[in-house]
């Protein structure tokens, strides 16, 4: 078995490098094709955080009455705690408010009149972060029917309209997705075929000669291995390479951002690596079997 | 088992070579055999053939009369639409897939067009067929060496294909077919891309294999090789065999 294995891996190495022209071409397609995956991932997971983060500012804002007690608000928020949809609820008491508002204007540049009041105007609120936005009604009812909220503020269309345009974005990056991973599959596994057909003669000696199936089929499946990890080793190289510059291109946008760039490497090493081994194998053994079964 | 339907067949427990021809253990029994293709065309009719080991049988007949087919019957490259194909005892449509390489050991193939690997020098091609068969490395030197002592090629182990005179290229596939010690030789008109006097020559080295016991089996085009040696000869025309006789010449009474 082990020497059967030593054998294969071999033979997939002198087979490679023997046919270096058509190796190399190969190696090359899959470099391409998982820097195109690899690229269209990395924009397909900085468009899904640019989504939830987006999606992350949708929450409701319910005012309170000024008569409402410290206990009536507690027995609120528990309840409100204790509801799946709701991820986070803030107290905003009528000071707090009042200090944002005032830095709001100064950030604006505008004269601060709130001085000017024999007391102070806005209310108490509480904020309702939602785990989806999806949730903005049930979250809304809820709170528009408890005695100590004055009004709550209704964004109801803004919502609707912006569930409804990030569940498209995310719908057409999947079929994208898909798209373009059918797309590497079948060039990849076309290349490797054409490879292989280069090696139909080679093939068709073992066969006459009797080997067994195992003999003929493994170290082209090791080769097509090799084949997928050079490549894979290839398009991290690039990857490595285009890192540093387009990261200070992106500074700006990935630090409004919540998602962390070394979650974003660590899936697109696995991504590539997976891809190539995954493709070259899947594509060596189909190719092989053509050949195989009479 | 099948093959004691044929005439002059044995137990294989019999075994071995007998002087009288006929009481010879078969090699090779093809019973009643018809390949028909999908297109509906029949390339084999009814074809009865027994060689026993230790024979060797010229296949004549024109292009399309079924001598290839015939060919890849034996190797199993094809099954036969009716009738049995046996080879040494195991009647070859009944071989489980698995076991169709160890078959394939016992038959040596021999082509027009020789198949050897052009990236492999002669030692290479016919250590090949050891390699891919699984056999241990320190049994290969010894064997290729000894099948390339026999068909004369010592000094030219390390040469390429292209480096070698078609007579040599024959002679290295021949050595890559024998390496494994098969039962029967068949050889698909080994001279076809030769010129004469190389193709006496291939010709001296299968009689001589056929001399050492192993039975060979040749399809050829050429009748002045068929018509002097005055060998078996079996005539295909149109699927069907239509001569089988011993010592007889390329055409009928020739």
């Amino acid at each position: 078995m082990i020497s059967f294995l030593l054998f294969s891996i071999k033979r997939a190495w002198q087979g490679f490098w023997r046919n270096a022209a058509m190796s190399l071409a190969a190696t090359a397609t899959m470099m391409l094709m998982l820097l195109l995956l690899a690229s269209f991932w990395i924009v397909q997971a900085g468009f899904l955080a640019s989504l939830s983060y987006v999606e992350d500012k949708v929450g409701v804002v319910a005012d309170l009455q000024d008569t409402a007690t410290q206990a009536q608000i507690d027995d609120v928020t528990a309840r409100l705690q204790a509801m799946p949809e709701v991820r986070s609820i803030e107290y905003v008491s009528k000071d707090e408010a009042l200090k944002r508002y005032r830095e709001a204007r100064a950030a604006q540049g505008q004269p601060d009149l709130t001085e000017f009041l024999p007391n102070n105007p806005l209310p108490a609120s509480l904020e309702v972060k939602l785990r989806k936005p999806d949730d903005y009604k049930t979250i809304a009812t809820f709170l528009g029917a408890e005695s100590i909220v004055d009004k709550v503020q209704n964004i109801q269309d803004t919502t609707d309209r912006l569930v409804s345009l990030t569940n498209f974005l995310r719908t057409f990056g999947v079929i994208l997705l898909a798209v373009i991973g059918s797309i590497v599959l079948f060039i990849v596994i076309n290349t490797i075929r054409l490879a292989v057909l280069g090696r139909a003669e080679e093939i068709e000696v073992m066969r006459l000669v009797g080997a067994s199936d195992a003999f003929i089929r493994w170290p082209f499946v090791f080769e097509g291995a090799l084949v997928g990890l050079f490549g894979a080793a290839l398009t991290l190289a690039v990857l490595l390479g285009a890192a540093e510059p387009l990261s200070q291109f992106m500074t700006g946008f990935f630090q409004i951002l919540p998602i962390s760039v070394g979650s974003i490497s660590r899936d697109v090493t696995i991504l590539v690596l997976g891809a190539g081994l995954g493709l070259g194998v899947i594509g060596a053994w189909v190719s092989v079997r053509t050949y195989l079964i009479r | 088992m099948t093959v004691s339907t044929a005439p002059d067949a044995r137990p294989a427990a019999a075994g071995g070579r007998r002087a009288l021809g006929d009481q010879r253990r078969p090699v090779l029994v093809l019973n009643d055999v018809t390949k028909t293709y999908p297109n509906g065309r029949d390339a084999l009719k009814d074809v009865d053939l027994v060689v026993p080991e230790g024979d060797f049988v010229f296949l004549v007949g024109a292009s399309g009369a079924g001598k290839s087919t015939l060919m890849r019957l034996l190797i199993r490259d094809e099954l036969a639409t009716q009738g049995t194909v046996t080879l040494d005892g195991d009647d070859l449509a009944r071989l489980p897939r698995r076991k169709v390489p160890h078959v394939r050991r016992k038959v040596g193939i021999v082509f027009q067009d020789f198949k050897l690997l052009p990236t492999k020098n002669v030692f290479e091609n016919v250590a090949f067929a050891l390699e891919v068969t699984g056999t241990p490395r320190r049994r290969i030197k010894p064997a290729v060496e000894r099948v390339l002592a026999l068909v004369g090629l010592t000094q030219q182990a390390q040469q390429y294909p292209k480096q070698l005179s078609g007579g040599e290229q024959q002679r290295t596939a021949i050595a890559r077919a024998l390496v494994h010690d098969p039962r029967i030789v068949i050889a698909d008109e080994p001279t076809g891309n030769l010129d004469p006097l190389i193709s006496w020559e291939i010709l001296q080295l299968l009689l001589r294999i056929n001399e050492l016991g192993v039975t060979v089996l040749m399809a050829t085009h050429d009748a002045d090789i068929v018509t002097a040696l005055r060998k078996r000869v079996v005539a295909l025309e149109e699927g069907r065999v239509i001569r089988d006789e011993v010592g007889g010449g390329y055409h009928r009474g020739g």
